[in-house]
């Protein structure tokens, strides 16, 4: 049945329009992102100013606009870690099997009965504040996660007879996992990236809230609604607007990657 | 019975390993806890002095043993920071808000998703499911901090029906305890619920096209007889290893939701802990909040192959 | 009283299409079934057979359509315009149904007393002691040897055979009047598969029960039943009394599915050998436990030996766990844990694999697939490459557009196609085919059979041909091999095999061929037990001939020479069994007689 994909659809609008505004945000904003004023204090959202300004007077629109920016940075930072090393590893552990296997396996159930706020709490434990210990932190964590998904396909696909096909004409094991069996996990890997993107997203805000990722004076929409929690009763716009645009980012992906597993069924 | 013994075996390792690996992170640290707790500008001398204080000048594998055999027996040493309390104290005074927390969210999440659940699967690509995928959908994206904020502010400030940072311990007054931690049991369960209840539909509608389910219609069943007989205790079997995680995840959303509502748990203990470097808090709360997941996983797994004879009898 | 127990009239079902047009997949369909009696319903996949039996069982999924003129009547009430509640009241009491994967359809969480006794809680006031001993006597009824221990057992610990057992009983516990069986055979092993069609028909003898057989299978239609349906995308082409259908069909597409075999040429002799294998043992892998170190491997392929000469057809025929798919994956090289001798003239053997959509790589355009082994053989050239993949796609009956089209694009026979042109691409001349139709349409397997004896013809090609079907063998093949549990049992001739069988275990295989008349399938063989004895025969717990010595001793694989002379004086026959049973009474040959082959250009 051809059904539209909504999900997918409005998933990727979202996700496309709020990356556009962080892009811009990168080099222009409508108002400075750091200049304080104590006439413009915490002004409710107008035409002027979007989503109002915080307790000292700065832009909110312009401070998300650029706070994405570090947002999404160590969300592509940390998927690229764990998808890179966890495709590796889950090929080769899944191709191969064996001791080292089962071993790889069982670090990754322990990790991945973590939720990765926890783990990226304790980690932070382990190496102190700042943007990239998180980004550390998470990429390490996700690794398992990859690695899972891609071991089982690998698993899925190697008993099937194209593989064995491939071998009887000779080909390298090499070749056999990463020409013939990967393009396959070509969906679940772009689900898992979806899905990545979403907790790594959901960490850095988490982590940024409790005050041990992003550090001042870098914006950042975890830090920032920390900040507006104290000013709830005075300026609520400012925390209803950062977390909003949270909850956005987030539902993007999550559209994306149950529109993708739609797709796969 | 050679199952549990197996999982009960890879339980003890694994708790052993988080130890070890727990202990060892805090040990390579650099700039140890002598020097934290006394600042850089501190003569050699005084820091010699605390170190000796401390155990740090003994050898590694003597100090893990040492405090392995006491972390077994619940004493985790003095905290640097407060000097007059022992670790062990300190999370005792701490611990059980945080628990009578985790288990009202787990008490609210399954009592709303497993009906959700059910109805989503059974109208599935009608009117209720789509309204319970929409939902789920949203409510899912919000994190559990943003929505506690939310919470106090429409709750709290706007209809006034509890006062956020009037935080009572249940130590001094039980109940009150309890009727404040309603609205962060809600903010924690609330993107949970919605978790479950994807999962749970998904997993009925896996089995509602399976073979055995053609059998049980062939024989004359209605569509409730094999719901209720035949698909839910199937569907039930990969659920169950959801919920071990979702029990986990309500671990990590207590800890941070505590900081919103200015709870003194177990998270806030974690992260003060953490700004002011009080290693041998941070230590063993560590230590605890991985035990509590990692127990829950195996008993998780010894109910999974009850309910399970494929992986009873193989 | 009325013999007329279930007719059919005007039944058409659809489903809706992507773009909200009809798609009719059961056109205006008759058919009536009396009392007692076993009616067929033949045809290929998508032929409509199925959503027959699911219509009138009740259970076509919410999306059909039945067209409101179509009538449905089974003991004179009307099917079709029933309610729910009434319609489950026919359910599993008086109308009962068996289906094609035992494994599948049975509950996995449920002990079978409970499954099996559903049916009685559901529709009788039976007490639960009394449900007991009703499942316990259905049970025993459908030939299951060990009742009680059953009763408390989950699916997954039953064999195969023991299933469907289990389906049946469940099935006619409440003493249907007619019984719809879907397929119910598809799924087994050729022995057990006759026990079960045996079961079937003793059945319908004893309780009178009639039975609605679809299947895609001509030879168990005219085995079981007295009147058949020949159904074709959705419209019944031809019916009538099995035996005449089928022996002198009228319609084309009946004219197609019964002569489906093409013939092979007759055997050049040569005696150049491409493949010498002695004393050959292949081992695997067993599951490892955690903290064992070291693979401990044990043998699955015991010290076989035979030759294989150069543009023959050379048949390995067995059971599924007998060990040729094991054998062939260390004649090909991906298993190189053997012991023994096996020495290859040619380069590498390639392969022609059993299923066409795990086969080739969903992932990747044809081209890319048939490019693969040139890439690997060294031909840099990519418009050489592309020129040479023309070339082999015109060979087998496609052109040049497929090499852009996906795998997704292509129906299980041209898939097949392309796996057969895969395997030629490097130019190699031995090629193992396993198991190359069994997965198609009855149809398209001739179709993929001409194919592979035309190339045959054309680029003297020498085969290793494994299938479990004895009639395509015998078509194909001009030597064949029969494994039992990893060895050797027996080795000859096509038409020595076939005229003279001597070991047991392969007259026991052609036995469980259904032929014409079945009745005598041997009493003496026990359902699949697949039991080593320790140094003795195999074959042992199983044969109806053993004696003392076949239980201490293995016999040798020896040459007893061939009676059959048809392929010249002095052929050898190799045999594994120590009774000379040609000496008791013969049986007569019963591998059913196919119409010879008209398609054979």
């Amino acid at each position: 049945m051809k059904k539209r994909n909504y999900y997918l659809i409005i998933g990727i609008i979202i996700t496309v329009v709020i990356l556009v505004f962080t892009i811009i945000g990168q080099f222009w904003t409508p108002y400075s992102v750091t200049a304080t004023s104590s006439s413009l204090k915490s002004l409710a959202p107008s035409a002027q100013h979007l989503f109002g300004t915080d307790n000292l007077g700065r832009d909110i629109f312009s401070r998300v606009m650029n706070g994405c920016g570090t947002t999404f940075f160590v969300a592509v930072c940390t998927v690229a870690i764990g998808c890179a090393v966890g495709i590796v590893i889950g090929a080769l552990t899944g191709f191969y099997g064996g001791m080292l296997d089962e071993v790889v396996m069982r670090i990754n159930d322990i990790v991945l009965s973590f939720p990765s706020v926890l783990l990226a709490l304790i980690f932070i434990s382990f190496l102190g504040k700042g943007t990239y210990n998180v980004i550390l932190a998470l990429g390490v964590l996700f690794i398992p996660s990859f690695a899972r998904i891609v071991r089982s396909e690998v698993i899925r696909y190697k008993s099937q007879e194209f593989v064995k096909s491939a071998q009887v004409m000779g080909a390298s094991n090499l070749r056999i996992i990463f020409v013939h069996i990967i393009p396959n996990t070509k969906v679940s890997l772009l689900t898992s990236v979806a899905i990545g993107f979403n907790n790594a997203v959901l960490a850095e805000a988490s982590m940024s809230y409790l005050g041990l990722g992003v550090q001042p004076p870098v914006p950042s929409l975890g830090r920032m609604l920390a900040e507006a929690q104290g000013y709830i009763v005075s300026a609520p716009w400012y925390a209803i607007t950062t977390g909003i645009v949270i909850v956005l980012i987030i539902l993007g992906f999550s559209l994306i990657s149950e529109g993708l597993r739609v797709y796969q069924d | 019975m050679r199952y549990f013994l197996k999982k009960l075996s890879s339980l003890i390792i694994t708790l052993l390993v988080i130890s070890l690996l727990s202990f060892a992170a805090f040990s390579v640290i650099p700039g140890d806890a002598a020097l934290a707790k006394l600042g850089t500008d501190a003569t050699p001398e005084a820091v010699e002095q605390l170190r000796e204080k401390y155990g740090l000048d003994k050898p590694l594998p003597e100090r893990y043993l040492k405090w392995l055999a006491g972390a077994v027996q619940g004493d985790f040493g003095a905290s640097y920071r407060y000097s007059t309390k022992t670790v062990s104290e300190l999370i005792a005074s701490r611990l059980p808000v945080t628990v009578i927390m985790a288990v009202m969210s787990f008490i609210i999440i399954i009592g709303v998703s497993i009906p959700l659940g059910i109805i989503a699967a059974k109208y599935s690509h009608k009117p209720p499911d789509t309204v319970i995928n929409v939902g789920s959908q949203v409510t899912m994206a919000i994190p559990s901090f943003f929505l506690g904020i939310i919470i106090t502010y429409i709750f709290g400030i706007i209809l006034n029906l509890f006062k956020a940072g009037d935080y009572i311990s249940p130590q001094k007054d039980f109940w009150a305890c309890v009727r404040y931690l309603i609205f962060p049991s809600i903010a924690v369960a609330l993107p949970k619920i919605a978790m479950v209840v994807k999962y749970l539909r998904n997993s009925l509608l896996a089995e509602v096209n399976k073979d055995y389910v053609r059998t049980a219609y062939s024989k004359g069943n209605t569509k409730d007889q094999v719901f209720k007989k035949h698909i839910f205790r199937n569907a039930l079997i990969p659920v169950i290893t959801f919920v071990a995680m979702v029990a986990a995840e309500i671990l990590a959303g207590s800890l941070v939701i505590e900081q919103v509502f200015g709870i003194k748990g177990m998270g806030n203990l974690l992260v003060t802990s953490i700004s002011s470097r009080d290693y041998p808090v941070v230590q063993a709360a560590v230590i605890y909040i991985t035990s509590v997941v990692v127990i829950i996983n195996f008993a998780v797994d010894i109910l999974y192959q009850l309910a399970d004879p494929r992986v009873r009898y193989s | 009283m009325s013999v007329e127990l279930l007719k059919i009239t005007d039944l058409t079902v659809s489903f809706p299409n992507k773009d909200g047009s009809l798609h009719t997949v059961v056109d205006h369909l008759n058919l009536e079934v009396r009392k007692g009696q076993i009616v067929g319903i033949v045809g290929e996949s998508g032929s409509g057979k199925s959503m027959t039996s699911l219509a009138v069982m009740g259970l076509l999924s919410e999306d059909a359509i039945v067209d409101p003129c179509s009538s449905i009547r089974f003991n004179g009430m009307e099917l079709l315009s029933m309610s729910g509640d009434e319609r489950r009241k026919v359910q599993g009491n008086t109308m009962s149904m068996i289906f094609q994967e035992p494994m599948t359809s049975l509950n996995p969480v449920i002990r079978i007393k409970d499954q099996v006794g559903e049916v009685l809680k559901l529709h009788t006031d039976l007490s639960d002691e009394e449900i007991y001993k009703k499942v316990e006597e259905a049970l025993n009824n459908v030939g299951i040897h060990d009742v009680p221990e059953l009763m408390d057992k989950y699916p997954h610990q039953l064999s195969g055979g023991q299933r469907q057992r289990v389906m049946i009983a469940m099935a006619i516990i409440n003493d249907p009047d007619v019984l719809i069986a879907d397929e119910p055979t598809t799924a087994l092993d050729v022995t057990v598969q006759a026990q079960i069609l045996k079961l079937l028909k003793k059945i319908n003898e004893v309780t009178g029960c009639a039975i609605l057989f679809i299947s895609h299978d001509l030879n168990v239609i005219k085995e079981v039943c007295q009147r058949v349906i020949v159904m074709y995308k959705g419209v019944i082409v031809e019916q009538g009394r099995a035996l005449t259908v089928l022996k002198s069909p009228q319609h084309e597409y009946t004219k197609r599915l019964v002569a489906s075999m093409p013939d092979k040429a007759e055997p050049q002799i040569s005696q150049e050998k491409i493949l010498h294998a002695e004393n050959l043992s292949v081992y695997y892998p067993v599951k490892k436990g955690l903290f064992s170190s070291g693979a401990k491997h044990s043998a699955y392929v015991h010290e076989v030996s035979f030759d294989i000469y150069n543009n023959e057809i050379f048949g390995i025929v067995g059971e599924s766990g007998c060990g040729k798919s094991t054998l062939v994956k260390a004649i090909v090289g991906i298993n190189k844990d053997i012991t023994g001798t096996l020495e290859i003239n040619d380069e590498r053997p390639q392969m022609v694999f059993q299923d066409p959509y795990s086969s080739l790589n969903p992932a990747k355009k044809i081209g890319w697939i048939m490019e693969e082994p040139l890439k690997l053989k060294g031909v840099r050239d990519r418009a050489e490459r592309k020129k040479l993949v023309n070339e082999m796609l015109n060979e087998i009956g496609l052109d040049e557009s497929y090499a852009d089209r996906g795998i997704s694009e292509l129906s299980g026979g041209q898939r097949q196609r392309i796996s057969i042109g895969l395997s030629l691409m490097r130019g190699d001349k031995f090629i193992i085919a396993d198991e190359p139709v069994s997965a198609l349409d009855v149809t398209v397997q001739s179709q993929i059979l001409k194919l592979l004896l035309k190339l045959h013809d054309e680029r003297d090609l020498t085969y290793i041909f494994i299938s479990h079907d004895l009639n395509v063998v015998r078509h194909m093949c001009n030597r064949i091999m029969v494994m039992y549990l990893g060895r050797v049992v027996e080795l000859a001739d096509v038409n020595e095999l076939y005229t003279n069988a001597r070991h047991p275990y392969t007259r026991f295989l052609f036995d469980s061929v259904i032929g014409e008349d079945a009745k005598k399938i041997p009493e003496g063989v026990k359902p699949a037990e697949v039991v080593e004895t320790k140094g003795g025969c195999s074959f042992y717990p199983r044969c109806r001939y053993r004696c003392d010595k076949c239980r201490e001793q293995m016999p040798d694989l020896i040459d007893i020479g061939s009676e059959d002379t048809s392929a010249g004086p002095g052929r050898p026959h190799m045999l594994r069994c120590f009774k000379d049973i040609t000496k008791e009474t013969p049986e007569v040959n019963r591998i059913s007689e196919l119409p010879e082959g008209k398609l054979r250009q």
